[in-house]
């Protein structure tokens, strides 16, 4: 370090190199250094020092002036620029207007703080004993905040610190400015040196403290925090240690809030601008142990390494806190966590490398509308590297998709980078399975791309109809969605989804499911039936008795929550020689949903003199478009006073079914539909 | 002026411009639900806005902007308001899309919207212009 004083003519008369050392012994060097420029008096006559540049690691000063007019006892002292323990200051001033100064003696009383033309809200009290290097500064910031220090005979500098205003600091500190803090401090520090070896000692309690940074992403309010730290010289560097008790308050960490309660222990070594902390540890609620490593630059104010080990954290207590803003912050309060998670990371310039998670008889769980879907309890590693291929090895117990149970099924997952790959996974579903092979999915900026194939193997359909809440259906349902793709707001599944019921078929493709997790969800498919036994359709949603066989055909249906939004629909009777009859009770359901004037007058009549009627075919075409249902019958039925056919009369007693309204609400129909399925509760025919 | 009033010039506003390429008033159920969801979260996010907590960003979504304006325990609630809000705009966007049988016209339905949410802004609230934001 280069030091140079120079008298009031300028010229240089003291010139030397220092040890290297912290800002205290800077201090004592000023001291020497006045006491060396000094006539050999017991009180001094006017004085001018100048001192160009002084500099170490963690300290350097430039211009340093001093100015000293016995007579009118004020002295000054300025610093055109600052830098100490990674803080700048410049155009620093400091007023003294009764200021002594002797051999024996220094002081300065009602000093004046001003930095960058702006005066500090601290007046300064300043007796030094130079002869018997003792001496007193009381710093108070005119709110009833005080620092006194003592320096003492042994060297050592203790300071008292009592409700010193952060908020004060904060206009002399740039760091705690740019982080609007505010609050008080309560404590004690010391600084002692042992023959080269020097000691700080800190503790003390903020209270009332907060912090916010300029856009309120990271802030904390009401805080009551116990801060004790020890640190010592060792090899060029400090090790130290330190407990932080956060009590009281809360803060918000850009996603995170967090409430009063943890406390962290830790320990390190600081080496010029690099900070490392070797160890800490963190009493967290719902963890039982949460440990911590950085490597931080503190010139870059950036953390160079990281690793954090978790170990027992319960997921329902963690989960909705830590694990919801950032899985899904949109939903994060539909989001349930059960069971416990052990888990360690390592960071890298702040980005993730290494990922292990040890989850044990754990559940999660997103409700939605029509029951959402939930896997657990669930355990397994998952093991994640940023440019190594991994494998991750659950086991799930069970779950749930809507009203559906989901057994209990292994699942083997090969991770890279952002991309998941799962060769088989079998997921038992009531008697049957959904079956996923060669499911490739990749995260990207808009959400999750893939594709892969997806079978159903065969569900009994009685077990879907309970499961589903419907009336009891025979027969079974299976897919083969060979086509399954994946992309933000789209699911595909191409192939079809068939389901042999009522002695029939029915089938399901081009399978769309478009925003599958928003309000705007909705899944669209053609579905064509053939050769439905109306008989057991009709006995098993009770309404009434129909013989006979049908063809369906629902183009273009669009299902928003289960319930059609659009569709072209077309029931025919199926091709063949079959028994075709209908009863009493089905002719006046049908009658009932094609509103007043369905019937004929004179059909009505003979209506109530026969239990069954013969017919010849039967028709009925609904294309629903904005809420309204066309309707329409049998092809070539319509009559001239703008009837339509539903069933064309055959054989004996026969009579036909005309249809008058043509457009009908949907809601209206399905309220209708709904009123004749209630009042027609007969027991199920199989 | 009301909300509803608000979001519909807006819509307007967008069918209008965008009638060269397509159909940006053009409904389905899932267009329907979506607006419905944006106009029912409108109402918590008018204060926000007008607080200048949270803003119109540039590429169509919401953004918070300056969080300290809204009490700590809420900043958690606002950040899922955003990111819902802002899953429907995209969802909104792709279904206005499809419904003109032309899901590669997402990227400009996006800018169009973001444009004119943007320039529909009332004054007071933040609007991202050139990467900054701006109070109108």
């Amino acid at each position: 370090m280069l030091v140079a004083a120079r008298d009031p003519a300028g010229r240089a008369f003291a010139r030397g190199r220092r040890p290297r050392g912290g800002s205290v012994r800077c201090f004592h060097f000023l001291v020497l250094l006045l006491l060396i420029a000094s006539p050999p008096a017991s009180a001094f006559g006017p004085m001018r020092l100048s001192v160009e540049r002084v500099s170490h690691p963690a300290l350097e000063v430039r211009d340093l002036r001093f100015e000293y007019e016995p007579d009118e006892g004020r002295a000054r002292l300025e610093i055109a620029a600052l830098r100490l323990a990674g803080q700048r200051w410049s155009r620093l001033r400091l007023d003294c207007p009764q200021a002594r100064m002797s051999l024996q003696a220094l002081e300065c009383r009602g000093g004046r703080l001003r930095a960058d033309g702006r005066p500090l809200p601290f007046r300064l009290e300043l007796t030094l004993d130079t002869a018997g290097r003792r001496g007193q500064l009381v710093i108070a910031d005119g709110a009833g905040g005080r620092v006194v220090a003592r320096l003492a005979t042994d060297g050592s500098l203790r300071a008292k610190l009592s409700r010193l205003s952060l908020q004060s600091l904060a206009s002399w500190l740039p760091a705690l400015a740019d982080w609007q803090a505010e609050g008080h401090f309560d404590g004690e520090a010391e600084w002692l040196d042992r023959g080269g070896a020097e000691r700080i000692r800190v503790r003390g309690t903020l209270t009332g403290g907060g912090f916010s940074s300029a856009d309120g992403l990271r802030a904390g309010e009401a805080l009551g925090v116990e801060l004790e730290l020890d640190a010592h010289t060792r090899s060029g560097g400090w090790d130290w240690s330190a407990s932080l008790g956060w009590h009281e308050g809360a803060s918000f960490w850009d996603p995170f809030y967090l409430e009063a309660g943890p406390v962290l222990e830790a320990s390190g070594r600081l080496r010029g601008d690099r900070l490392e902390v070797r160890q800490a540890n963190v009493t967290l609620d719902g963890v039982e142990r949460l440990a911590a490593s950085a490597s931080v630059d503190l010139a870059r104010a950036h953390v160079d390494e990281a690793a954090l080990s978790l170990a027992g954290a319960d997921l329902a207590r963690v989960g909705p806190r830590f694990l919801a803003p950032l899985l899904s912050p949109a939903r994060a309060d539909q989001l349930r966590f059960a069971g416990s998670v052990s888990a360690g990371l390592r960071l890298v310039d702040g980005t993730l490398v290494e990922l292990d998670a040890v989850f044990v008889e754990a559940g999660f769980s997103l409700a939605a509308p029509g029951g959402g879907v939930a896997f657990g309890p669930l355990s397994g590693h998952l093991p994640w590297r940023a440019g190594e291929a991994t494998r991750a090895r659950l086991q799930i117990e069970g779950g749930r998709w809507g009203k559906l149970a989901l057994g209990a099924f292994d699942l083997e997952v090969a991770l890279a980078g952002t991309g998941a790959h799962v060769e088989r996974a079998r997921v038992p579903l009531l008697d049957g399975a959904v079956v996923l092979e060669g499911l490739a999915l990749r995260r990207e900026e808009a959400g999750w791309s893939g594709s892969g194939s997806a079978f159903v193997e065969p569900l009994s359909m009685p077990l879907v109809s309970e499961a589903l809440g419907l009336p009891a259906m025979t027969g079974t349902l299976s897919a083969s969605l060979p086509g399954l793709r994946l992309r933000p707001g789209e699911i595909v599944l191409d192939g079809a989804l068939v389901v042999s019921v009522f002695d029939g078929y029915l089938r399901a493709s081009g399978l769309r499911v478009r925003e599958p997790f928003g309000v705007g969800a909705y899944l669209s498919a053609d579905v064509v039936a053939r050769h439905l036994d109306l008989a057991q359709l009709t006995d098993t949603f009770s309404f009434g008795s129909i013989s006979g066989f049908i063809d369906a055909d629902v183009l273009g249906l669009e299902l928003a929550h289960w319930r059609p939004q659009a569709f072209d629909a077309r029931i025919v009777s199926s091709e063949g020689r079959y028994r075709k009859r209908i009863s009493q009770r089905a002719v006046q359901n049908i009658s009932a949903l094609g509103g007043a004037g369905a019937m004929a007058a004179l059909q009505r009549s003979l209506l109530g003199l026969f239990e069954t009627f013969g017919y010849r075919e039967l028709g009925l075409r609904c294309v629903l478009r904005g809420a309204v249902c066309e309707m329409s019958g049998i092809e070539d039925g319509d009559l001239a006073d703008g009837g339509f056919r539903i069933i064309r009369g055959g054989g004996v007693p026969a009579l036909d079914v005309i249809g008058y309204n043509r457009r009908v609400d949907w809601k209206e129909l399905v309220d209708r539909l709904q009123r004749v399925l209630a009042e027609n509760v007969s027991p199920v025919v199989r | 002026m009301n909300i509803k009033r608000w979001i519909a010039v807006l819509l307007l506003a967008f069918s209008s411009a965008l009638a060269a390429q397509g159909n940006l008033e053009i409904d389905s159920p899932a267009i329907a639900a979506l607006k419905g969801a944006m106009q029912q979260r409108h109402a918590r996010l008018a204060p926000l806005y007008a607080a200048g907590a949270v803003g119109q960003a540039a590429d169509g979504t919401i953004a918070l902007r300056d969080a300290s304006s809204v009490p700590l325990a809420q900043r958690g609630q606002v950040n899922s308001l955003i990111a819902a809000e802002n899953a429907d705009r995209l969802a909104l966007y792709r279904e206005i899309a499809r419904a003109n049988d032309h899901p590669e016209w997402e990227a400009d339905v996006r800018r169009t919207f973001a444009q004119r949410w943007i320039d529909r802004a009332q004054p007071g609230w933040w609007v991202q212009r050139g990467g900054s934001w701006v109070r109108k």
